[in-house]
């Protein structure tokens, strides 16, 4: 019962702040596709993103899910409509590295070298997506 | 006006979403958090981690790095471990983190969480065994 309890109060404090976080991005990426900047941005991304396969606004949510956290990623894939396949790659990439403010001190904390890590896991998030696409490509 | 309203709506559905997700989970942690103990007392070793990288492992790949950083801190910590198999524990789970969660969360809007889930534990498994390999012909023990 203290357990039920607990977790409850731990997912309920866990929503909230994801709360905080999805309402805004939600909102931020729904203006900017009204006012018709997503194509800017999504034009710039464009070369990158297609090592991943990927359209070029999907940058947007790597970006925020590095830098934020997942929440905020889901946040802004979800209203931009994109194929399954084009979700499992950012989930992928996203799922070895994100939000990387908050995880690096976590591993620094640890005694192991948290550049070192930061850097491998932001490599390997890339690369992982780019394989992937590789992947289902052959397939 | 209306963009903001929908975008409301649409945040909120999602959310509620996540929410069946997050509960359940959050509420299994409190249970698998007292059964781990348990574990700390097999003798193992593999990819260069030995049974008691175990806890902060097994933490780590269910609960993640963010809610589960005060067990693997402490855990690496206390068990005076060397410098290079906390690194590996942590190269491991950098990859291979909050299995569940991350993969249930994307999978709500679309994506194959089999795909996701298999490719990161074998390139964590994949990594880990490399660098692991590397490490210690470099400095035998």
């Amino acid at each position: 019962m203290v357990n039920i309890k607990k977790g409850l109060a731990n997912g309920l404090s866990i929503t909230f702040v994801m709360v905080k976080v999805i309402v805004p991005c939600y909102i931020a990426i729904e203006l900017i596709k009204h006012f018709g900047i997503i194509g800017v941005i999504s034009e710039f991304f464009k070369p990158f993103m297609r090592f991943f396969g990927l359209p070029g606004e999907a940058a947007l949510a790597i970006i925020a899910g590095y830098t934020i956290n997942l929440y905020a990623a889901i946040a802004v894939l979800s209203p931009l409509n994109l194929s399954s396949k084009d979700i499992t790659i950012v989930a992928l990439i996203l799922g070895i590295s994100h939000s990387l403010s908050v995880e690096t001190p976590v591993t620094q904390q640890t005694g192991a070298n948290g550049w070192v890590l930061l850097i491998l896991r932001i490599a390997l998030s890339l690369f992982a997506g780019a394989g992937l696409n590789l992947i289902w490509k052959l397939l | 006006m209306e963009i903001i309203i929908t975008a409301l709506k649409n945040s909120a559905l999602l959310t509620g979403q996540l929410l069946l997700i997050i509960l359940p989970l959050t509420i299994s942690y409190e249970f698998i958090k007292h059964r781990q103990a348990d574990l700390a007392k097999k003798r193992f070793r593999f990819l260069g981690i030995s049974a008691n990288g175990l806890i902060p492992l097994i933490t780590g790949v269910i609960i993640g790095l963010t809610y589960g950083a005060g067990i693997i801190i402490h855990s690496i910590r206390s068990s005076n471990m060397d410098k290079k198999e906390a690194f590996l524990i942590l190269l491991f789970l950098s990859i291979c983190h909050a299995i569940i969660e991350d993969t249930l969360i994307f999978v709500v809007i679309g994506a194959n969480g089999l795909i996701i889930v298999a490719a990161r534990f074998l390139l964590a498994f994949v990594f880990t065994y490399v660098v692991g390999r590397w490490l210690f012909i470099k400095k035998p023990p």
